[in-house]
């Protein structure tokens, strides 16, 4: 069921070295989406700071995590469950946790999952996102810092690999290191490279860029985004400015290139 | 068998009350329902939806029974007590339903796992327009109708049709009967024991099926298979069947 619906998605995960504008730029692709019309995008807040709902306006009362902690306090009080009775639940339950604005809904993860007794928990939950991204047009997933989500196994149904960097090379390397394990562990798909608060083209004609990945385009640095970020406002009120004009002028290639290939959705291997 | 003989009893007595007030009506299914699929994409957000039943915020109660008897159940009646579906004039409304079954061969040994088949019907309804989440635990359900499902004349006939002729594709099924409340929480609320008693005896069925051991001291279902002489007759067969080795 969730591979059906999953066909005509696009689920992009943003990932990149911690500081180089992930969130804001996943805000920014949010909202640049939205503008396109009549679209549900789906946006999945996956860094446990959570600061993509404030990037976004939306007040969250319930993460993934609560969720999961939720059930797994039900568990361990004496609840017996077989595996369709958790689906049922934790699908009510993770609905639930959306939160909605328009064409818009926000889901957070909260704290990353832990290992250990709780596979079928969260092998459940990666089901029930899945199933739910399915019935939307987009889903852009602000991933957390480095390549842990890549590792874990976190993005395993992305079509679309954002790696964010900005001018620093450290930020550069973290891409190609994401770079490599994603090729490692993934079969289709994209990975795009985006740069971040870059000073004119002079300073990309600069950069080492990684070799082998699409430019999808960089963003010049914006007062407004960073007047913005300190004063905790959404990105989706923000006036228009050079960063978010930058970013949507980056969605036409990357919603043609979806179209090229069918939309398959990235498998691990 | 008679598991929810109780059930049946209140319910009736529920609609009894309620019938000839200007909430009630009654609708009978004819032909198949017939409405598109949803395709698998049953996301309904708020902004597209017209009416949303039994949130999280609402009363909400949802549950399923089953008899054996087929004079119990009108085959084909769905019954409305509240607006319609296209009538609403909120977003939200509090939800209740009861689906009532006959059945053939309904034993000790499969009563559960066809409870869990019938259960799961309504997972499978892929309606364009209609989203549903349902919590079988707290016997909730909460669904979200979109503006144009509505506009394209959706309403609880096609919802409770759709039901209905998805339960009789399964082949022990003999009849089926769909109650829906809408009209106030008070109304829905006075649904929930019902569905409440039908879901401690399910809980007992399973645990008698999952559990080899018939120690009625130390069970917490004892007070259900008091009240319910055919569970009580059915751990009896159950029972015999673990003392001769021909157990599940």
């Amino acid at each position: 069921m969730a591979a059906d619906a999953a066909r005509n998605t696009r689920i992009l995960a943003v990932c990149g070295k911690g500081g180089v504008g992930k969130t804001s730029i996943s805000a920014a692709l949010v909202r640049g989406l939205l503008a396109g019309g009549s679209r549900k995008i789906l946006a999945i807040d996956a860094d446990p700071a959570v600061g993509l709902a404030t990037a976004l306006g939306m007040n969250v009362e319930k993460t993934l995590d609560d969720v999961r902690n939720s059930l797994i306090d039900r568990l361990e009080s004496g609840a017996k469950e077989d595996r369709r009775d958790l689906v049922s639940l934790l699908d009510y339950e993770v609905f639930g946790a959306l939160v909605e604005s328009g064409g818009l809904a926000f889901l957070a993860i909260g704290r990353p999952e832990t290992e250990g007794c709780y596979c079928q928990i969260n092998d459940i939950l990666k089901d029930i996102i899945g199933s739910i991204a399915g019935s939307f047009d987009y889903v852009v997933i602000d991933g957390e810092a480095g390549i842990e989500q890549v590792n874990r196994r976190v993005m395993e149904t992305v079509t679309d690999l954002l790696l964010v960097s900005d001018a620093s090379a450290k930020g550069l390397n973290v891409v190609r290191t994401i770079r490599d394990v994603s090729a490692r562990l993934v079969e289709h798909g994209r990975a795009w490279l985006m740069l971040n608060r870059i000073r004119g083209a002079a300073e990309l004609d600069r950069l080492a860029l990684p070799d082998g990945m699409d430019l999808l385009g960089w963003v010049p640095e914006d007062e407004n985004v960073r007047l913005t970020d300190i004063e905790g406002g959404s990105l989706l009120a923000m006036r228009p400015g050079p960063a978010l004009e930058a970013v949507a002028a980056c969605l036409p290639r990357l919603e043609s290139a979806g179209t090229e290939r069918s939309g398959q959705p990235l498998k691990m291997k | 068998m008679a598991l929810f003989e109780k059930q049946f009893t209140e319910i009736r007595d529920f609609l009894k009350q309620r019938e000839g007030t200007s909430a009630y009506r009654e609708f009978v299914h004819a032909a198949p329902a017939s409405w598109p699929s949803g395709m698998r994409r049953s996301v309904v957000l708020a902004q597209d939806m017209a009416v949303e039943l039994g949130s999280p915020q609402e009363e909400s109660s949802s549950c399923l029974i089953w008899h054996d008897d087929p004079a119990r159940v009108r085959d084909g009646h769905i019954t409305l007590i509240g607006p319609d579906i296209g009538e609403s004039t909120g977003k939200g409304l509090p939800f209740g339903k009861v689906v009532l079954v006959s059945a053939d061969g309904f034993n000790e040994e499969n009563s559960y796992d066809r409870y869990r088949e019938l259960d799961g019907v309504r997972y499978d309804l892929d309606l364009k327009g209609y989203m549903m989440r349902a919590v079988s635990q707290y016997q909730r359900e909460w669904s979200r109708v979109s503006a144009e499902a509505v506009k394209d004349g959706f309403s609880f006939g096609v919802l409770g049709g759709s039901l209905i002729d998805a339960l009789r594709r399964k082949e022990y099924v003999r009849a089926v009967e769909v109650i829906f409340v809408t009209a106030s929480r008070g109304d829905v609320s006075g649904l929930v024991p019902i569905a409440d008693g039908a879901m401690r005896i399910i809980g007992a069925l399973n645990k008698m099926l999952q559990e080899l051991e018939f120690d009625c001291d130390t069970c917490d279902n004892t007070d259900v298979c008091n009240d319910v002489a055919e569970l009580r007759s059915m751990r009896e067969k159950l029972m015999k069947k673990g003392e001769t080795g021909h157990g599940r």
